[in-house]
């Protein structure tokens, strides 16, 4: 019998994306929350320690199997008796015993795998410590029994997923990548598949800043008068990924919306989501207002003030200087707030630029006897870009290679969980 | 406590109390070495009788003494299967986490389910009184926490052997 | 989620979606037992094709799968299945039924595929039992059912009984002495009052069931077991209450699995807590030393490991 397809399990502080290898989409995505029984204050520890002696022939006993997850867990949030929690802090598993759950609920209701035939592909933060690595092999391999795991940074399967473009000739996995989320944005260099963890950049702006930024924006012109309060920001992340796009230069954009509105102004259809009653509002500036913030920060925080090409420079300045260049060369987009219309040639611009600048300013320093031949910058945009990092698991998961890189449940009965903490890179054609 | 176990668990603290008296010793095989002698075990002359303390054939507790540390393995009831797989569960657990326990021993001495090593550095950093609590505290609720494992297994199995047979009914 | 659900969730929410909004699609995915299914739109966006390979195909056709297909499908399924794969249904998303509730039955239907699939040998069973039992003796034939690679389901009628028999492997250690602990309740848990009504169960490990024994290539080992389910005539008495109990008596496996998953899940929770219980009290031992912290002259701090 031919072998099962990998599945491969990629959570995020906000959404899980599950699904099998050989996909191009995931099958399941949905929030990484988990509503239980009992209040979400007393979320810390104390895992229910039940079943008194006197009560083995009673209900309990199972009280820990009464938990709903993602869209479940929400829609269940208001149910009395439950509490929902969000297992996931910054990227990083904060609480196992969740998490655990999470798992056997995404397996056994969802995926509908018996995962003793499978094998498994799952996703880390940059510079995860290998402590948590180890605990989830211990989930993995001792309560699911699965066949094999391969961790994989999720850095790297941006990377690996970038392959996908047609613009892209060879398999490389050194280069940089731009995640930006919901609530944090990453610039991470990795170099031949490993992450140069010390020149790490995060930038406190993502997709939840940019739907707040947009409503703001709405709400000073006065559009959202119409619209109940409870739908505002569900309007304006619509209003985000619907109609929002990257000009190349803001003056002239206003110029061309002032001259011809109606050419430019969109209109946003909306039903409230109780009484369905109908409004409709304006969609103007905002259009491309709302990816402005990612290069002009100033128009929307006052304590972060640095636009993501600096940002993305200062990060290859910092790596080694061998790998510069292929850092230049190979920067890759990932998660949802890099979908916006031309974000990958603005960028790619705005770093040409500064990268030109500099070179021009050390041909005169050295009073134009050294000549640069140029460095060449390229920003990859592509069509999976929203699910980038599981794109890229799917992809390296169908390689034949995975089998073999994946660390087995024989291996793991040999040696333990430390076996997680030698990672294999495999797949890239260098 | 039952009464049967506390006079084992005095036994136990009043040994592991008195073992507790390590030193700094510095190796006298190799230069500017400085290692527990229980586990060097190349100078005989710096270790002292190992003692055992047995309950019953299947409970029992080895102290090893030496100079500068002592080395304390723990051998845990197991009376049928399940108890067999639910200790050596549970004392994995905890010995994956040594890092954190201090006084762990990775893995266990040959016959035993778990052992500690104490070392002179760990005696001189914590309250000694207290270290001795810790292992007792252990001892006593280990056997209580793997009985109660094994109740909530066959609680839950039966549960779930319930539910699917109710399932017919209907 | 104590039981779990005989439908495929991926088919049922795919469906619904390209129901609202068709549009192309690619997919392949499993379900329990090493069932692997694609979902694709060859044609036009409007055809989805889904095919599903199942390891014990060849049997089941014999024992009437193709029939009991047809007569739940009707024209969807295709007399040619797609390379690869066993079953192939073509779902136009044109010629659906117009109402809601008639809708979603159909999905529910077709989310069902591998539930039905593996009916046929179950329902052949019952009926095989019927005819039977105005007989008033004599036993059916024993049908076998290779669902896994080392696993295998086992049905028998006799005049009053339809004996259905699940040879069980467990592959670890730890799931086998976890597994034996349930299905001694499980045969066990029929003295409760309440589940009289329940099938009886049976369990053996190592020796098969008296029914099987004359089977040629048996495993017998130590990891083996059997497990008979005795479904008496009021568990197929009507139509609802049969294909409740097919549903129902498939999944057995999976279930069982799945608790005993569950279970080391929360032993695994209960760990946790004590080694973070032992941890405090461990703390206690901890003398309090005063840190200070050491600056250099430019105001960083100085850390020592």
């Amino acid at each position: 019998m031919s072998v099962l397809a990998p599945i491969i399990c990629d959570n995020g502080t906000g959404f899980s994306k599950v699904g099998f290898a050989g996909n191009s989409d995931p099958s399941f995505v949905f929030p990484t929350a988990i509503a239980t029984r009992g209040s979400s204050t007393q979320s810390a520890s104390a895992p229910a320690i039940p079943s008194k002696p006197g009560h083995l022939a009673s209900k309990r006993g199972v009280e820990d199997l009464d938990f709903f997850i993602g869209d479940e867990a929400l829609a269940n949030a208001k149910t009395p008796g439950y509490g929902v929690h969000y297992p996931i802090r910054h990227g990083m598993i904060d609480n196992w015993d969740h998490m655990e759950r999470y798992w056997e609920q995404t397996i056994f209701k969802y995926l509908r795998a018996e995962p003793e035939d499978h094998y498994f592909l799952l996703t880390e933060p940059p510079l995860n410590p290998p402590e948590n690595r180890e605990q989830t092999a211990e989930i993995f391999f001792e309560s699911f029994n699965i066949k094999g795991l391969y961790i994989a940074v999720q850095a790297v399967l941006a990377l690996a997923a970038s392959w996908s473009s047609n613009r892209v000739t060879d398999r490389t996995l050194t280069g940089t990548v731009i995640d930006s989320g919901d609530g944090v944005t990453h610039v991470i260099p990795c170099a031949e598949g490993y992450v140069i963890g010390s020149a790490i950049k995060h930038i406190p702006i993502a997709g939840r800043d940019i739907s707040q930024f947009v409503l703001n924006l709405m709400r000073e012109r006065g559009e959202m008068a119409t619209v109940p309060p409870e739908d505002q920001l569900r309007v304006a992340s619509k209003v985000k990924e619907n109609y929002s796009y990257v000009c190349q230069d803001i003056v002239k954009e206003f110029r061309k919306y002032d001259a011809e509105p109606y050419k430019y102004f969109e209109r946003y259809e909306g039903e409230h989501s109780v009484t369905g009653r109908k409004y409709s509002v304006d969609v103007g500036y905002e259009r491309f207002l709302a990816p402005e913030i990612f290069f002009n920060p100033e128009i929307y925080s006052s304590d972060f003030l640095t636009p993501l090409p600096e940002i993305v420079d200062d990060v290859i300045k910092q790596s080694p200087i061998d790998v510069r260049r292929g850092l230049y060369k190979n920067i890759v987009l990932s998660g949802g707030s890099t979908m916006f219309q031309h974000f990958g040639n603005r960028l790619k611009r705005d770093l040409k630029l500064l990268v030109d600048r500099r070179l021009d300013a050390s041909v005169l320093a050295s009073g134009g006897v050294q000549k640069s031949s140029g460095v060449e910058v390229d920003v990859i945009s592509h069509k999976r870009q929203r699910y980038a990092v599981w794109f890229g698991g799917s992809l390296l998961a169908s390689l034949p290679e995975f089998y073999t890189s994946c660390h087995t449940k024989a291996q793991y009965d040999e040696i333990g969980p430390s076996i997680c903490r030698r990672y294999q890179i495999f797949g890239s054609a260098t | 406590m039952s009464n049967v176990l506390r006079p084992y668990l005095a036994a136990v603290r009043s040994t592991l109390t008195a073992a507790l008296t390590l030193e700094n010793f510095s190796s006298q095989v190799v230069e500017r070495h400085n290692k527990p002698e229980v586990e060097v075990g190349k100078s005989k002359e710096v270790l002292l009788n190992p003692l055992t303390i047995s309950r019953n054939e299947n409970e029992r507790v080895l102290i090893e003494p030496s100079v500068n540390s002592i080395r304390l393995s723990i051998k845990i009831k197991q009376a049928d299967e399940i108890e067999r797989i639910l200790c050596h569960k549970f004392t994995r657990f905890m010995m994956q986490r040594a890092e954190s326990f201090i006084v762990l021993r990775r893995k266990p001495v040959q016959g035993y389910d778990i052992s500690f090593l104490i070392t002179n550095t760990h005696s001189e950093t914590m309250l000694k009184h207290k270290i001795v609590d810790f292992i007792i505290q252990f001892m006593e609720e280990v056997d209580r926490e793997i009985s109660e494992m094994k109740l909530s297994l066959n609680a839950r199995a039966r549960i779930v052997a319930e539910s699917y047979l109710t399932a017919f009914n209907s | 989620m104590i039981l779990l659900e005989p439908h495929n969730v991926i088919i049922q929410s795919t469906l619904a979606d390209k129901i609202i909004k068709p549009s192309s699609v690619d997919v392949q995915f499993v379900d329990y037992d090493g069932v692997r299914f694609h979902l694709s739109t060859p044609e036009r966006k409007t055809v989805l094709l889904l095919s599903m390979h199942i390891r014990c195909w060849d049997e089941l056709v014999r024992y009437g799968a193709i029939d009991f297909l047809k007569r739940e499908y009707g024209s969807l399924l295709q007399s040619q299945p797609e390379p690869e794969y066993d079953v192939s249904l073509i779902i136009d998303l044109e010629q659906l039924p117009g109402s809601n509730e008639e809708r979603d039955s159909f999905i529910m239907s077709v989310a069902l595929l591998k539930r039905n699939a593996l009916a046929a040998p179950f329902e052949r069973g019952f009926t095989s039992q019927k005819g039977l039992e105005s007989a008033g003796t004599g036993t059916g034939d024993l049908m076998q059912i290779h669902y896994r690679d080392e696993e295998a389901i086992y049905i028998q009628a006799s005049h009053d009984r339809v004996t259905v028999i699940f040879s069980t492997v467990f592959s670890d250690e730890t799931d086998r002495i976890y597994g034996k602990v349930f299905l001694q309740e499980f045969v066990d848990a029929r003295r409760q009052p309440s589940i009289q009504n329940a099938p009886q169960v049976l369990y053996s490990s190592r020796d098969p069931p008296l029914e099987i024994r004359h089977l040629p290539n048996l495993r017998n080992t130590d990891d083996t077991g059997y497990v008979t389910f005795v479904l008496f005539p009021r568990h197929f008495a009507n139509p609802t209450n049969a294909s409740s109990t097919i549903s129902h008596i498939q999944l057995f496996r999976d279930y069982l699995h799945y608790h005993i998953k569950c279970s080391k899940a929360y032993m695994h929770s209960r760990m946790r807590h004590r080694a973070a219980e032992f941890q405090k009290v461990l703390n206690r031992a901890k003398t309090e030393v005063a840190t200070t912290e050491k600056k250099t002259v430019s105001g960083r701090t100085m850390l020592s490991r």
